[in-house]
């Protein structure tokens, strides 16, 4: 007993991403979408939207693409939701088995590895062209004398990358990267400086302009009361950022 | 006949063999709150109250050894039923019928295996107190379920009986936390040392109650908290 849950998984066949049968991982691939996450004054934001597409067809636009996975880290996923939100759950599980039956909560290298694990598992479905996923990961690192969050960003195949400024994945993240880039270097404030309000304001922002020019992003829309997913990680402190206080914000902004 | 004769022997020596182990073993208890389940026991620190799902908890006396692997058995358990099915399914009953009680049955009737030393109660947090469910299991695999919201896990049954009885008559649930820390401590030091258990025992103070060197181990299984895990460990002056 290692606390290790993802060993636990081929000895039980519940998931997907644990078996030697390729036959069980053939999924309809569905992707295109935008999430985001940077540095902002208290913390790290991360924002996605509420659409998930296949091909021209709008299939919801109800969709969480950023998932707590426990109480010290978040993951936005773009790529295929199937595999991504398995991946997210297997996750999520494996985070508190370790912290439970270990005692102690897991180091961030190891989260961020067992990502790269789990994308590394999945690349015989990326080598056929299904079942890609292309995630965003910020945990908090406590291994630093000031402990801080960070934001990890990955490859199909499983490499992984620390940002020390802003991550985009999916569809959309082009624009949303340039914009992010621009900001940070000649914006007044810069997206590290913002405050809580002003950074969701900032994150709803680049979503809508990201769905301006992409169809697979479903961007912000007050009048029908459409918000985005956005989350704030902070040391201790994952807090979702609900359609109220984005409704509240954003229409301040609006005004001024 | 004469090898049945001897299993029902090896069978009853191993049984007061674990309640002759069991005896050095101090008590713990749990109790259905208006704010949750208050799990309370005294240890080495992480040996007696622990977490094990997002609803469930454990406080459990014996040999450590044996108690961690009650332990992992039971999160090996809720968390692969958990990721299956949803943590909504995870459920004391099922754990405990399914998981927990047949493991203990078979190392206790495994006569050529060590037996499992260890005995204690889990718990689960519900919408309201009446949700609450306390099971008490004992190192046979038998288990019950706590009627009253009251566990007093102890190798001495009758004076497990007796506390819970002197208990309910001082517990209320409007009572402060303090106020029921200091209860269940002085029943606790009274049952360690033996003591008759009646009006002299007074309430504990948390500050300068003697605890023998070791910790004060608790936690409380949060029904107010609107994250998903409740378990939340708590210090001596919560």
């Amino acid at each position: 007993m290692d606390g290790d849950f993802l060993s636990l998984l081929p000895e039980h066949p519940l998931s997907r991403l644990r078996t030697s049968d390729p036959q069980a991982l053939a999924v309809h691939q569905v992707e295109a979408t935008t999430v985001l996450a940077f540095h902002y004054r208290q913390g790290v934001l991360m924002a996605g939207d509420h659409r998930a597409t296949a091909d021209n067809l709008i299939f919801s636009d109800r969709v969480d693409k950023i998932l707590p996975l426990d109480g010290d880290s978040l993951m936005a996923i773009a790529g295929s939701p199937a595999v991504a939100l398995e991946m997210a759950r297997t996750l999520e599980t494996s985070f508190e088995f370790y912290r439970r039956s270990q005692l102690q909560t897991m180091s961030l290298q190891a989260k961020t590895r067992a990502l790269s694990q789990l994308l590394k598992e999945n690349i015989p479905m990326v080598m056929q062209g299904v079942g890609t996923v292309v995630p965003i990961f910020a945990g908090v690192d406590y291994s630093l004398p000031k402990p801080a969050p960070t934001i990890h960003f990955y490859d199909p195949l499983g490499a992984q990358f620390e940002t020390t400024s802003f991550a985009s994945s999916g569809s959309g993240s082009g624009n949303v990267k340039s914009i992010l880039a621009f900001q940070e270097r000649w914006g007044s404030p810069a997206p590290h400086n913002m405050d809580l309000k002003q950074a969701t304001t900032f994150a709803l922002r680049l979503l809508t302009t990201a769905a301006q020019f992409d169809s697979a992003t479903g961007g912000v829309d007050p009048r029908l009361n459409r918000y985005a997913s956005v989350y704030s990680l902070r040391p201790g402190e994952v807090r979702r950022i609900t359609d109220e206080e984005q409704a509240q914000w954003w229409g301040k902004e609006k005004k001024a | 006949m004469s090898e049945l004769f001897q299993w029902l022997e090896a069978i009853h020596d191993r049984g007061e063999y674990v309640r002759d182990q069991l005896s050095h073993a101090t008590p713990v208890f749990a109790l259905s709150r208006p704010e949750g389940i208050l799990l309370v026991g005294v240890g080495l620190g992480q040996s007696k109250v622990f977490e094990i799902y997002d609803r469930h908890a454990i406080a459990a006396l014996g040999n450590p050894v044996d108690i961690e692997k009650i332990r992992q058995t039971a999160i090996e358990a809720a968390h692969l039923e958990g990721f299956n099915r949803s943590p909504q399914d995870v459920t004391l009953r099922r754990l405990m019928s399914y998981s927990l009680s047949p493991a203990l049955k078979n190392s206790f009737e495994s006569v050529f295996q060590p037996p499992l030393i260890v005995e204690g109660v889990f718990a689960e947090v519900g919408e309201t107190p009446q949700d609450d469910v306390l099971m008490e299991f004992s190192h046979d695999g038998n288990f019950g379920v706590v009627p009253d919201g009251l566990a007093v896990v102890s190798s001495n049954t009758a004076a497990a009986t007796q506390a819970k009885n002197w208990l309910r008559q001082r517990l209320k649930p409007h009572s402060h936390r303090n106020r029921v820390l200091g209860l269940l401590l002085a029943m606790w030091q009274a049952m360690t040392n033996g003591e008759r258990i009646g009006n002299s025992i007074k309430s504990a103070q948390l500050d300068t109650i003697d605890l023998g060197g070791r910790a004060l181990e608790m936690a409380l299984l949060d029904r107010k908290t609107p994250n998903k895990v409740k378990y939340q460990a708590l210090t001596g002056d919560a």
